[in-house]
């Protein structure tokens, strides 16, 4: 199939790839740029494991045509460190052991991050409405929410 | 080592997880990998007449393609030794996979597979278990006259036995019975099976694995490859949940042969979709229970009888019906318990091990049957499993003999976190005494 | 490899001039959590993707008479904008209780209209409304009732060559209520959903809208339903009646996330309370 180039903003970085124009945000990120930490799941919209921020907001890099994010600014769990620190989340779930296998942590943190930006101090309720669109398979819930309410209780 | 004891520690290798930098499978991308995908069963139950890849193997950028013939070794594995690699005669199952192509990508390798001219001579399928145990019932394995598992030749029940329940039912005050019906489920871990493999320099296949038991699966995967031992390196450790469902092997036999045929690395992973629709699952069960029991609550006999769907291959079932066989009387003192088993083929997907290995679905049974036998002769169901409870020196129904039990204590402590008050005589019993 | 085409116009008459030129062979890509699934299962093969989120669809005003929409307005737009909230507090509702926080800040209006899902929340919500869609093709455009532009699951009477651009929705008084029912609270399509509008004079209704989801081959608004409840008083008796009765139009079926008698159990409790909760809510005033 005929590539185009793309040219979006990657965690902080412009970058310029080649994509054919049915592969989604995900697949150019994985397989194009080896950006592995969003993951995929289902492909499907289901699980959340690929969830990025896109302009800031989560959304789903498996259901985002990779061409429609041309111009705009993308951010992976890779984006969250800065200058070699861990993001309060990280190292939240880091310690807290909000996770087992581990699968689903790049898209949890990445909507977690949201809802902070949003909202630093939410309620438990309203951790569980935000976070609903990301499975965890391994049943982590508690303690993800637990992470986040450390975070927004400035124990991070 | 005792500072760590009581303390939350962080996980182990979770800074990886939390940047993101961990290394799953399906994050391995080598340069020139090829991909694989697998030509499914249209149809439950049918017989290949006529398999034609030609087609398939002409569209630009197919590398190839892989069929039994591609096998070097057997084509058969898992824990039952009864699964093909790839069937191209006699279909068990719909989605069960047929042939394979290998392209420099899955759109291509997708592109392909509707180029395969299949045909198939379509055979009425049996979904029902306990339909297929009756006479006149479809037969699911080629060759054979009915559809019941052997555990040993000529074995179709397996007994488990202890006492005799025909004088522990004459014993009872009262006799009760119950039936349990329990559906087929899947694992669904949110990464889906997936496998890398390649040769390396040192010309040994390299298989990058999501397998839960690596070394069960080296000894299915050696003799399809038909490579020694030494020559297979078979790497594995990073799993995005698998709760049983990576017990089987999915993917490894596949992406192994492929990069045995043409000699480049090769990915080859399942859809989500196809994983909640073909993998391995926990089968469907039917129990049936009776319970023997005198008036002042204890249990005389048990009787079990249980039926297990493993679907169209053995797998993992007999392993999970021994289990829940062992378990299932509960955790009480009987001295006299039948348990009898039979696994029967269908045309389902395949069923194998999930979570505790059907202990827990024998397990559910029990406890609901003790509930309904508290509430049928009026006592409070605390004090029924209290008087039955194992005390060290019981013996369950494989003569195995119980040693530091603790189910009264455990019970205590489950009262005391949801407050319950259960009355002295309760609370002054041990599972040191009975 | 098949070769398709990627168009992201940022002018209508570009849009609408592709889409002639490809009739049914392109696929209109808006937020795409309806599309992409089918794309990356090849469940469709589109020749070209008219990308439609940079032509300036996504914009909400308030006219004399309708609320306007674009198309391109996303489900979390709709979800907060403080228009929608005041005058069409259903589709607020609607639009916060559809998908996750992930899909709705992709997934837009037109969308939900265009993939005609049984289950469409916002449909729901604005046939209860009495919405109305703009579409536009080369050739021209046409303004379509919704209750007129469904013809069967995943069928309208949208052409290949056509896009929505608005969808207006009628300043009209009356108090709303949107409910929905899932397998669970977070992410899942409706077991069943309602709508329900109710204009009161008084302790007299004048007009009532019941609209139920996942209970009929599209979004279905009750009729005789609402024809019991016009010009009535409104008592509990009547409310029953009036669920009872919208409950009898519908024909929901059997499928992984409910059985058709469990729809219609359900059902007949989401309408009653529906209606009791609309009583008690404030009424919207154009
Ligand atoms: C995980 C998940 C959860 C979901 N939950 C819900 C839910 O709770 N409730 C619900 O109602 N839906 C739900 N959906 C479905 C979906 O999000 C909505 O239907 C959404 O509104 C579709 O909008 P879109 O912009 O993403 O559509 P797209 O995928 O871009 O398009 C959908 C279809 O409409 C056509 N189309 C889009 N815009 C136009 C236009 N302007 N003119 C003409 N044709 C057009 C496209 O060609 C395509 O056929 C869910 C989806 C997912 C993946
Ligand atoms: S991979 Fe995108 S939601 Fe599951
Ligand atoms: S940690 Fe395994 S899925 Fe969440």
């Amino acid at each position: 199939m005929k590539q185009q180039v793309l040219t979006f903003i990657l965690n902080g970085e412009e970058v310029a790839v080649l994509v054919t124009p049915t592969e989604t945000l995900l697949d150019v990120l994985r397989e194009r740029l080896q950006i592995t930490g969003p993951k995929r799941g289902c492909d499907d919209g289901e699980c959340g494991a690929c969830t990025v921020l896109l302009d800031g907001e989560p959304v789903r890099s498996c259901l985002t045509l990779a061409l429609t994010v041309e111009g705009r600014t993308v951010t992976t769990v890779e984006g969250l460190m800065v200058k070699g620190e861990l993001d309060r989340l990280q190292k939240a779930f880091y310690e807290r052991g909000a996770f087992q296998c581990g699968f689903c942590t790049p898209g949890m943190l990445m909507v977690a991050k949201s809802l902070l930006a949003k909202n630093p101090n939410p309620s438990r309720d309203e951790i569980r409405s935000y976070m609903a669109g990301n499975l965890c398979r391994c049943g982590s819930y508690e303690e993800i929410i637990e992470a986040i309410q450390a975070v927004a209780a400035g124990e991070y | 080592m005792t500072q760590y004891v009581g303390q939350a520690m962080p996980r182990y290798g979770g800074i990886g997880q939390v940047t993101g930098t961990t290394k799953y499978v399906d994050d391995i991308v080598l340069p020139g990998m090829l991909y694989a995908k697998c030509l499914r069963s249209p149809v439950h139950k049918g017989i290949v007449r006529k398999l034609d890849l030609s087609a398939a193997e002409a569209v630009p950028g197919v590398v190839g393609t892989l069929t039994a013939a591609d096998i070097p070794g057997q084509n058969l594995y898992g824990f039952s030794g009864d699964q093909p690699v790839l069937n191209n005669e006699h279909l068990r199952y719909k989605g069960e996979p047929i042939a394979a192509v290998v392209a420099v990508d899955e759109d291509t390798c997708m592109e392909a597979l509707e180029k395969v001219k299949l045909e198939i001579e379509e055979q009425e399928p049996v979904f029902d278990m306990l339909e297929a145990i009756k006479p006149g019932a479809p037969i699911v394995r080629p060759g054979t006259t009915h559809n019941l598992l052997e555990f040993f030749p000529g074995v179709t029940t397996r007994i488990l036995k202890l006492g005799d329940v025909e004088q522990g039912f004459a014993e009872a005050d009262y006799v009760f019975e119950d039936r349990f019906v329990h559906n087929v489920q899947d694992h669904a871990p949110i990464e889906p099976h997936v496998s890398v493999a390649y040769w390396d320099a040192a010309d040994q296949l390299v298989i990058h694995t999501v397998s839960q038991m690596p070394y069960f699966h080296l000894r299915y995967l050696q003799p399809i490859f038909n490579l020694p031992l030494s020559r297979i390196r078979y790497v594995g450790g990073v799993i995005g949940g698998a709760f049983g469902a990576k017990n089987d092997i999915h993917a490894d036999h596949i992406a192994g042969l492929a990069a045995l045929k043409f000699r480049k690395p090769v990915k080859y992973r399942w859809t989500k979709r196809e994983d909640l629709s073909y993998s391995t699952k926990r089968g469907a069960w039917v129990f049936e229970y009776k319970t023997g029991i005198k008036k002042d609550g204890r249990i005389t006999a048990r009787h079990i009888k249980q039926w297990h769907d493993t679907g169209a291959y053995g797998a993992l079932s007999v392993y999970a019906v021994e289990k829940c066989g062992m378990f299932a009387a509960g955790a009480y003192h009987i001295p006299n318990i039948l348990v009898e088993s039979q696994i029967i083929f269908t045309n389902k997907p395949i069923a194998s091990s999930m979570r505790g290995f059907g202990v827990i679905n024998g397990q559910t049974c029990v406890e609901v049957h003790m509930n309904k036998i508290a509430e049928a002769i009026g006592m409070d169901p605390w004090e029924l499993r209290f008087i039955n409870a194992w005390r060290d020196g019981d013996q369950g129904v494989t003569r195995y003999t119980v040693q530091g039990a603790g189910g009264l204590e455990a019970m205590k402590k489950l009262a005391e976190l949801t407050g319950v008050q259960l009355p002295d005589h309760l609370m002054a019993m041990s599972s040191r005494r009975r | 490899m098949r070769e398709v085409l990627y168009y992201a116009p940022t002018e209508l008459t570009e849009a609408t001039a592709i889409l002639a030129d490809h009739r049914d062979k392109a696929a209109v890509l808006a937020g795409g959590t309806d599309l992409l699934p089918k794309l990356n299962y090849y469940e469709v093969k589109p020749h070209a993707l008219l990308y439609i989120g940079r032509l300036g669809l996504s914009s909400i005003h308030n006219g004399s008479s309708a609320l306007t929409i674009g198309a391109t307005t996303t489900t979390a737009d709709l979800a907060t904008h403080h228009l929608v909230q005041q005058y069409a507090p259903a589709l607020a509702q609607a639009a916060r209780l559809s998908g996750s926080v992930a899909i709705q800040n992709a997934a837009t209006i037109g969308g939900n209209i265009a993939n005609a899902s049984p289950a469409a929340d916002l449909v729901v919500a604005l046939l209860a409304l009495d919405a109305s869609v703009r579409l536009l093709s080369h050739s021209g455009q046409r303004d379509v009732h919704l209750a007129d532009f469904f013809l069967g699951p995943h069928l309208t009477i949208l052409q290949p060559d056509e896009l929505i651009t608005q969808i207006h929705v009628p300043l009209s008084p009356g108090k709303t209520e949107f409910l929905k029912l899932g397998r669970r609270k977070g992410q899942t399509l409706a077991v069943v959903s309602v709508a329900v509008r109710l204009q009161l004079d008084g302790d007299l209704c004048h007009d009532a809208r019941i609209v139920l989801g996942s209970m009929a081959p599209t979004p279905l608004r009750c009729r005789t339903a609402e024809h019991l409840l016009r010009g009535q008083k409104i008592t509990t008796d009547l409310i029953h009646q009036a669920a009872t009765q919208a409950i009898a139009e519908s024909s929901p079926i059997t499928d992984q996330r409910a059985t058709a008698w469990y729809r219609k159990k359900a059902g007949e409790a989401l309408v009653q309370r529906a209606l009791l909760q609309a009583l008690d809510k404030k009424e919207v005033r154009p």
